[in-house]
């Protein structure tokens, strides 16, 4: 029984990574390599195919895009989020459990649905195609997981704390800033992560509202990659921004992938 | 990027287009029609060009040529694959860019039908560009060729001008042709004879881009019922009248390429294939034949096998049909001015000098392809372009697949219901129902408007 | 529990909350309500035009043959995933339940297809499946047992099974996880119990593992129907947005196409408006389905 389990385990695991693998030797084959077998191992490790994906391909500037957006997209939905997610917590009103119901509603449809509602807003101000436009979209978008999962979080201090820093002559601002959030800080650095794999690997929206190269992230340039005729040709490069786009956030996951399965779970069990 | 006309080159603008007699056409900012008439390009122009298999490099060139030969005018090219979708939100929000050759993304006829567009006959009726940036003679509407004219209007209005256009029909290998001895098929009889001998050589006798059937509708099923029916039955069905889309001429279209179907003539999985793969297989000589458009050569050159060769044919007719023999199919690649550009006399100047006969020329020479200016293929052209070239000009009868822009929704369901035909679920009658459906569907929907070829 | 305000403490909340509150509005419930209303509307996308029409839209899309395919596509999608879930989810849950390295290690990999991006995930199994045995793995694999080629994305039998599979592969970890907690969540009593009376393997799992797990196999469903109806990216990067003749059209990719290939904004929102009340429906059937626990009061 244990054998079979063992078996079991393996399989799964390598039909997981068997084609993240594959991506990966193909990344350093050449062209020709690529078209003549998928088995084949290349022949010499092409590492000219990441260099002409960084530079040729444009992945580098859709990188430092990404870069740009996702840090955009924290620095400001991380205070946020926190902020309200605390008021709700623990400052809770007649009406507050009505705001939260709103937030949570979010995480209910799927956000492409209102597209053209979107794109026409962000055109009337001046937002469509900016960097500036898809981070307020991001943060907007972000804040109903991020706050329902700060919320739980901070409703898990106690309230003594609070009080405490009260009698100590603190704000109700300061409390938050200088008691609460440092202990929150575990939470916050899981939906951290968390929102930063989602906004790195963002598509839809971005694909609706940017146009232009120059504020093109990763996901959509790995689109327009495999679209533009040269790179459906130069499958060494292509494979190797495949490589590129999904590296990073196998790194990020890898050492806090206990935490992040815990919360992942934790937000679907109410 | 765009910058405010200085109130002291508005006058000087203002002062160059008063001069000469005016047309008497009503546009919608008054006197414009002078303006825009005439006079060399001044201020800052904005130039966004859809970026294909001929780059705007040559844009680019031509911009700075005309720079030199205009001081006083700064021109800004951009260009990418994907340009309209920049555009769309631009012409949304009124800041459009000042002359634009917006790409297949873009649905141009929308524009002109919401007054996006500015109407150009006022400067048509005005003097050609000479080549050097200065005022030529004679009319600029004549130097074009009036077939590919007409199909930029729309209510007689031209909101739109061809700049280089395409030429579809069927290529083939002449090197390979020779040395089995095969002559490309002019009619349909000959094609279903030489397919034998082909398939006995090893290679598929057509191959075709099936991940895109417009390809097909363009190579196979269009030129088939205009050969049957004459241009009658391609004009009715591309204006929706009623039946057009199961007259006999397209049953007996559709039922040609089922016919070819099951006598094994198309490459085995075609309907899977990209554009560049089916061509790479024709080019790799796995196929013997296949339907494209002019810029097959520019867009596979890259990956040519070294000795291949490149011919182009029409496609073969059907004998005895209605339709004339020398038909050929084109299509325009449009360049417009949008109606809320700031510098739409710089606009029209610049695309008058790219029309211009040297500049044209200079444009067949350097990208292989054919322009919409008379006169522009005689200088030296490409071997590939020689026989398009003298089919077009020897042609009785060129037309335009314009439904596909006219009625996306439409032409969706034609590639749809081809690819089901072509693999096996439709029968040719069956196609031509659901087809007619979706014309009737297109017909009845107020919300999309209406044209006539 | 809901305290009353402190004097002075509105400026504090205010403050804490209008930042979210504020963006969120903009962003997420603004464009909501306008989706209500350009749905009534004719509207190319190319300039300020509008036309009010009324409900043309939506009588047009009762009829529209096309939006109908998307919804049934979907709804095969569904079904397929919640199958594959299920079966194959629980069945490794089972497997994972267990201390061990390599439990522990492939209970860390599972992710590995969530998190790269959507969009490596098509590109990944867009090539894996090409026609082409000496490209695809999958044909390449095939060969080797002697079985033929064939073009998955490019025949309308197997087109939407392959988009299938691609989705499952991504989404498999989550559920695998939810559904490992879920059984970890089962008393560590009542197991026991079960063993000590005998049912073993199967019968343990279909007498009380699966009945047990009631609230997740909701969250699991719920989760399913929304991710289904978010698909978006995997159709338009593997079969060009839709194809072989809509056999894999979503309704997503469905209103991408009406707004911006065919300028239709007013006809498109009408579809999302559609959609967006079907997915509704769909959530609220779910929760019905699983209203009762069978286990509640049994503890």
């Amino acid at each position: 029984m244990k054998a079979l389990r063992t078996v079991g385990l393996l399989l799964l695991g390598a039909l997981v990574v068997l084609p993240l693998l594959w991506v990966l030797v193909a990344s350093l084959k050449s062209s020709r390599e690529v078209v003549s077998s998928p088995w084949a191992l290349p022949a010499s490790p092409q590492w000219s195919n990441y260099a002409k994906a960084w530079s040729e391909a444009g992945i580098g500037s859709y990188f430092v895009n990404s870069v740009v957006v996702t840090v955009g997209t924290l620095a400001i939905l991380l205070p946020v989020g926190a902020m309200a997610a605390y008021v709700l917590a623990k400052h809770p009103f007649r009406g507050s459990r009505t705001i939260f119901g709103a937030f949570l509603g979010g995480m209910m449809f799927p956000n492409l649905l209102v597209i053209v509602p979107l794109f026409v807003l962000l055109t009337q101000i001046h937002l469509i195609d900016t960097k500036l436009g898809l981070v307020a979209v991001y943060v907007a978008y972000s804040l109903s997981f991020t706050i329902f999962v700060l919320t739980g979080f901070f409703q898990t201090l106690p309230d003594e704390l609070g009080e405490a820093a009260a009698l100590d002559g603190a704000t109700d601002a300061g409390t938050f800033w200088r008691v609460m959030l440092p202990l929150a800080r575990p939470g916050v650095l899981v939906v951290a992560i968390f929102n930063a794999i989602g906004l790195w690997n963002e598509y839809n929206l971005a694909k609706v509202l940017i146009q232009t190269e120059p504020n093109t992230t990763l996901p959509l340039g790995l689109e327009r990659l495999t679209m533009t005729q040269h790179y459906q040709s130069d499958w060494g490069a292509l494979f190797a921004a495949l490589v590129l786009v999904m590296a990073p956030m196998l790194a990020l996951y890898w050492p806090f992938r206990e935490k992040i399965a815990e919360t992942m779970v934790a937000g679907a069990i109410k | 990027m765009k910058r405010r006309l200085s109130p002291t080159l508005l006058v000087a603008l203002a002062a160059v287009g008063c001069g000469g007699p005016k047309e008497g056409t009503a546009l919608r900012s008054g006197g414009e029609a002078g303006a825009v008439a005439k006079g060399p390009a001044k201020g800052t122009l904005e130039v966004a060009a859809f970026q294909g298999g001929y780059g705007i490099d040559f844009y680019e060139k031509a911009a700075n040529d005309y720079e030199e030969a205009n001081p006083g005018v700064k021109i800004d090219v951009a260009g990418n694959p994907r340009i309209w979708e920049q555009l769309r939100p631009r012409l949304n929000g009124g800041t459009p860019p000042d002359l634009m050759f917006p790409g297949w993304g873009m649905d141009h006829w929308a524009l002109a039908e919401e007054d996006q567009l500015e109407p150009l006959d006022a400067a048509l009726d005005g003097p050609p560009d000479n080549g050097a940036g200065k005022d030529g003679t004679g009319k600029w509407r004549d130097t074009f060729e009036p077939a590919l004219l007409k199909l930029g209007q729309l209510n007689g209005k031209q909101y739109v001008l061809p700049y280089y256009f395409n030429v579809m029909g069927w290529w083939y290998d002449p090197g390979v042709f020779k040395k089995h001895g095969w002559t490309p098929p002019a009619t349909y009889d000959d094609l279903l004879a030489l397919g034998p001998k082909i398939k006995a050589a090893g290679m598929a006798p057509l191959t075709y881009q099936g991940q895109y059937p417009y390809y097909m509708i363009e190579g196979m099923l269009m030129p088939w019922a205009f050969s049957v029916g004459g241009q009658k039955a391609v004009d009715d069905a591309q204006s929706l009248v009623p039946g057009a889309w199961k007259s006999p001429a397209m049953l007996k279209a559709a039922s040609m390429i089922v016919e070819l179907k099951t006598k094994g003539f198309f490459q085995d999985g075609a309907t899977g294939l990209s554009h560049t793969q089916a061509q790479q297989a024709f080019l790799d000589g796995k196929a013997a034949m296949i339907p494209c458009g002019t810029w097959l050569y520019s867009e596979m050159k890259k990956t040519m096998p070294a000795g291949a060769n490149l011919e182009f044919a029409l496609p073969p007719v059907v004998k005895g049909g209605a339709g004339d023999a020398s038909a050929i199919l084109i299509g325009i690649e449009p360049w417009m001015v949008p109606s809320a550009a700031k510098n739409k006399t710089g606009a029209i100047a610049l695309f008058r000098y790219m029309t211009s006969l040297p500049v044209a020329k200079r444009f067949v020479e350097e990208k292989g392809t054919l322009t919409a200016i008379k006169g522009s293929d005689e200088g030296k052209l490409l071997p590939v372009l020689a026989k398009p070239s003298a089919a077009f000009k020897a042609s009785k009868a060129v037309w335009a697949d314009q439904f596909r822009n006219w009625y996306p929704g439409l032409e969706k369901e034609v590639e749809n219901a081809l690819t089901a035909m072509l693999n096996g679920e439709l029968t040719p009658e069956a196609f031509c129902d659901r087809v007619e459906a979706a014309a009737e569907k297109t017909r009845k929907d107020d919300a999309i408007t209406k044209h006539k070829v | 529990m809901s305290r009353p305000l402190r004097r002075g403490k509105t400026g504090f909340v205010v403050s804490f909350l209008a930042p979210a509150v504020l963006l969120y509005a903009v962003f997420v419930v603004y464009p909501l309500l306008q989706a209500l209303a350009i749905s009534l509307y004719r509207w190319k996308g190319v300039s300020a035009r509008k036309r009010f029409v009324g409900l043309e839209n939506f009588d047009k899309l009762i009829h529209d043959e096309a939006a109908l395919q998307t919804l049934g596509n979907a709804a095969w999608l569904l079904v397929f995933s919640l199958v594959a879930v299920f079966v194959g989810g629980l069945a490794a849950a089972h497997a994972l339940n267990h201390k061990g390295r390599v439990a522990r290690t492939v209970r860390g990999l599972i992710l590995f297809p969530q998190v790269v991006s959507i969009v490596a995930v098509a590109v990944l199994w867009e090539f894996m499946l090409h026609p082409d045995p000496q490209m695809g793995l999958v044909n390449g694999a095939l060969a080797l047992l002697g079985v033929k080629a064939h073009a998955w994305l490019g025949e309308t039998a197997t087109a939407l099974p392959s988009v299938g599979v691609a989705f499952v592969w991504h989404a498999l970890g989550f559920y695998i996880l939810l559904f490992l907690a879920g059984i970890k969540g089962i008393d560590g009593e009542t197991m026991e119990a079960a063993e000590l009376d005998g049912s073993m393997g199967l019968h343990r799992l279909r007498t009380i593992t699966w009945p047990l797990l009631w609230s997740v196999k909701r969250i699991a469903t719920t989760y399913l129907v929304i991710n289904v109806m978010n698909v978006f990216a995997l159709v338009i990067l593997m079969t060009n947005g839709g194809n072989p003749d809509r056999h894999t059209e979503m309704p997503l990719t469905y209103l991408y196409e009406q707004a911006f290939e065919n300028s239709q904004f007013g006809y498109a929102t009408s579809l999302a408006v559609v959609d967006f009340a079907l997915a509704m429906l769909l959530s609220l059937i779910v929760m019905a389905i699983y209203r009762k626990n069978p286990v509640e009061g049994r503890r």
